[in-house]
């Protein structure tokens, strides 16, 4: 009963939280810039505006495979913040992913294509360091249960200081930022016109717009995960670390998908691999 | 009412200066910064709703302005930004130029200067935001119930505007097979009056204007239909079948109604089987095009 309520919440306020971030993400943008802004909930009324405008699909199939992308995305979520199985939760943020990487595919335009082949190169990217991050829960609190490891005495980033960098890095790739915004951007509208969301218009955009909102949500609740112990200071890490991603944002130009994907496996496996040998070595002493 | 908060334009410089095309840049800096009134610059014109352009239209830019404007999901407004972009201006009388913006897509809003202030741009793109506003509610009352929509018979006087119709609405078929020699885009005035002796011509009217056409004759049980001329910004939401509904309710003796098709227009062919036309013959137009003849038996109605 209490996960079906804690589901219903979560399906309900997440994309709140997710547009009211998205939000302050523009206006500190802007700011940043020295300029004004727009008005806060401004990505409400984008997709207000998107879901009022002429759907255009190249092939309507791409559609479904948006619609699969969005529940599959809350479905993520939903298990993440019902304190379910951590792999299970990776799985199925994989497989939301590919569902995207898809119905670029599915597009059959050029923008889209390479859109669609620079996801799956952040989707390699960013793997190993989000599973590494299953793996370090595991080892540090012998439990892959996400409510359990909510519950765990110990707080968990001075445990797990190699993992949780490793998951900073590639939070950018994850929240669609520079340095690492490859496959589609918030700010390049005119690179690669839009990359994987080009051929998408109309509701099918409002769509991706909103499943992000949600990506944004549970990969904020994962920031979350590493300071559990104390609600204070986990509220404050994970904004203080969403405001580092804006800035990191505005301060570096992007990079090439070859650097990308180097750098985050490098990151990956000496700090992240290297904490869990470090646990491992600790575990054996002790 | 969020239309009016997050216009998305997609801005096209045409052959000028790039005077314009520098100030339509100017007012994304931060001294006009035209995102807080929630204006976003994309590349994509299926994103966009404002198409922003400046500089003429010539023979080269001709077709990227058109591919642009098509590929922009309804509703959408067209800002025509800088002199050249309006009349050609001093462009005007080069051998290449054919003209302002307005030549060749409909333009909603024209903003003066040479070079337009970015204060001038701001205010027509704000403008364009209005009338965004008023095509969204048209578009959403044309789908709610169609209230405004009469089918009625045509008469000769109604042959220009039809035959405008026509021409418009085959032009993007015309378009995407570079084949501009066809027939409903080469017939005359003359023809057209030659077709009202023969045939009866049904129009679909909103608010006084025609945006839907057919015409049809009968031949014994047959009833002979053509040329379906839907105008581009209507198509999807109806029309065509209500047109056809009334054909076959203008001739309650005919047994079987017939329709021709060219073979490369899927989305037409797929709209005769939902309605349950099967096609009955094949035949060679020209070397490329094949027309086929899609066919309907009516039941036996009751008359009493």
């Amino acid at each position: 009963m209490t996960t079906l309520f804690l589901a219903l919440i979560y399906f309900l306020a997440a994309p709140l939280v997710g547009a009211f971030l998205a939000g302050v993400d523009r206006k500190l943008t802007s700011r940043l810039q020295g300029r004004v802004g727009p008005p806060l909930w401004q990505p409400v009324f984008d997709v207000m505006k998107l879901l009022e405008k002429e759907n255009l699909v190249v092939r309507r199939s791409q559609n479904f495979y948006i619609v699969y992308y969005l529940i599959l995305v809350i479905f993520t979520g939903g298990l993440f913040f019902t304190g379910k199985d951590m792999l299970l939760v990776i799985f199925a943020l994989t497989l939301a992913s590919i569902f995207f990487v898809l119905a670029g595919y599915k597009a059959s335009s050029p923008y889209s294509f390479i859109g669609a082949q620079r996801e799956l190169l952040q989707i390699v990217a960013y793997e190993p360091a989000v599973l590494l991050a299953a793996i370090g829960f595991y080892m540090a609190t012998g439990t892959f249960n996400v409510a359990a490891i909510a519950q765990t005495p110990r707080m968990l980033v001075l445990v797990l200081p190699g993992i949780f960098l490793s998951f900073l890095y590639i939070l950018a790739i994850k929240m669609r930022k520079s340095p690492f915004d490859l496959s589609t951007s918030h700010h390049a509208h005119q690179e690669l016109v839009k990359g994987i969301t080009t051929e998408f218009s109309g509701q099918t955009l409002a769509m991706i717009e909103i499943a992000h909102w949600y990506e944004t949500v549970f990969v904020l609740g994962m920031v979350y995960l590493f300071f559990a112990k104390s609600i204070a200071i986990g509220l404050i890490a994970t904004v203080m670390v969403y405001f580092l991603i804006i800035f990191v944002d505005n301060a570096f130009a992007r990079v090439k998908w070859e650097l990308a994907l180097a750098s985050s496996w490098i990151v990956a496996f000496i700090f992240g691999a290297g904490n869990i040998v470090w646990l491992f070595v600790l575990g054996r002493s002790s | 009412m969020t239309l009016k908060r997050s216009p998305w334009i997609i801005h096209y410089d045409g052959s000028s200066c790039n005077g314009c095309d520098i100030e339509v840049l100017a007012c994304l800096t931060p001294v006009f910064d035209v995102e807080r009134l929630g204006i976003i610059n994309t590349g994509n014109p299926k994103h966009a709703d404002i198409f922003v352009i400046t500089g003429s239209i010539n023979e080269q830019n001709k077709d990227v302005v058109l591919n642009i404007y098509h590929q922009m999901p309804e509703p959408k407004v067209v800002v025509a930004v800088g002199i050249c972009a309006s009349s050609g201006g001093i462009f005007a009388e080069c051998y290449n130029v054919a003209g302002g913006v307005g030549k060749i897509i409909p333009v909603d809003v024209y903003v003066l200067g040479c070079a337009a202030r970015p204060e001038a741009i701001i205010d027509g793109i704000i403008k364009g935001v209005g009338i965004l506003d008023e095509k969204r509610k048209k578009l959403i009352s044309i789908h709610k119930g169609f209230e405004e929509l009469v089918i009625q018979q045509a008469d000769a006087f109604d042959a220009v505007e039809i035959l405008w119709l026509q021409k418009l609405a085959n032009q993007s078929e015309a378009e995407l097979y570079h084949d501009f020699s066809f027939a409903p885009l080469l017939q005359t005035l003359d023809q057209v009056w030659e077709d009202f002796e023969k045939q009866v011509f049904l129009k679909a009217v909103i608010d006084k204007k025609i945006v839907g056409s057919i015409r049809a004759y009968q031949e014994g049980d047959l009833c002979r239909m053509s040329r379906l001329i839907i105008h581009p910004v209507y198509q999807g939401l109806g029309i065509a079948k209500r047109l056809l509904a009334s054909v076959e309710n203008m001739f309650p003796q005919a047994r079987r109604l017939e329709i021709a098709v060219s073979h490369r227009n899927k989305r037409l062919i797929y709209f005769y089987k939902k309605l349950g036309y099967q096609l009955s013959r094949r035949e060679k137009v020209t070397e490329k095009v094949d027309r086929l003849f899609f066919e309907k038996t009516v039941a036996e109605k009751d008359h009493d």
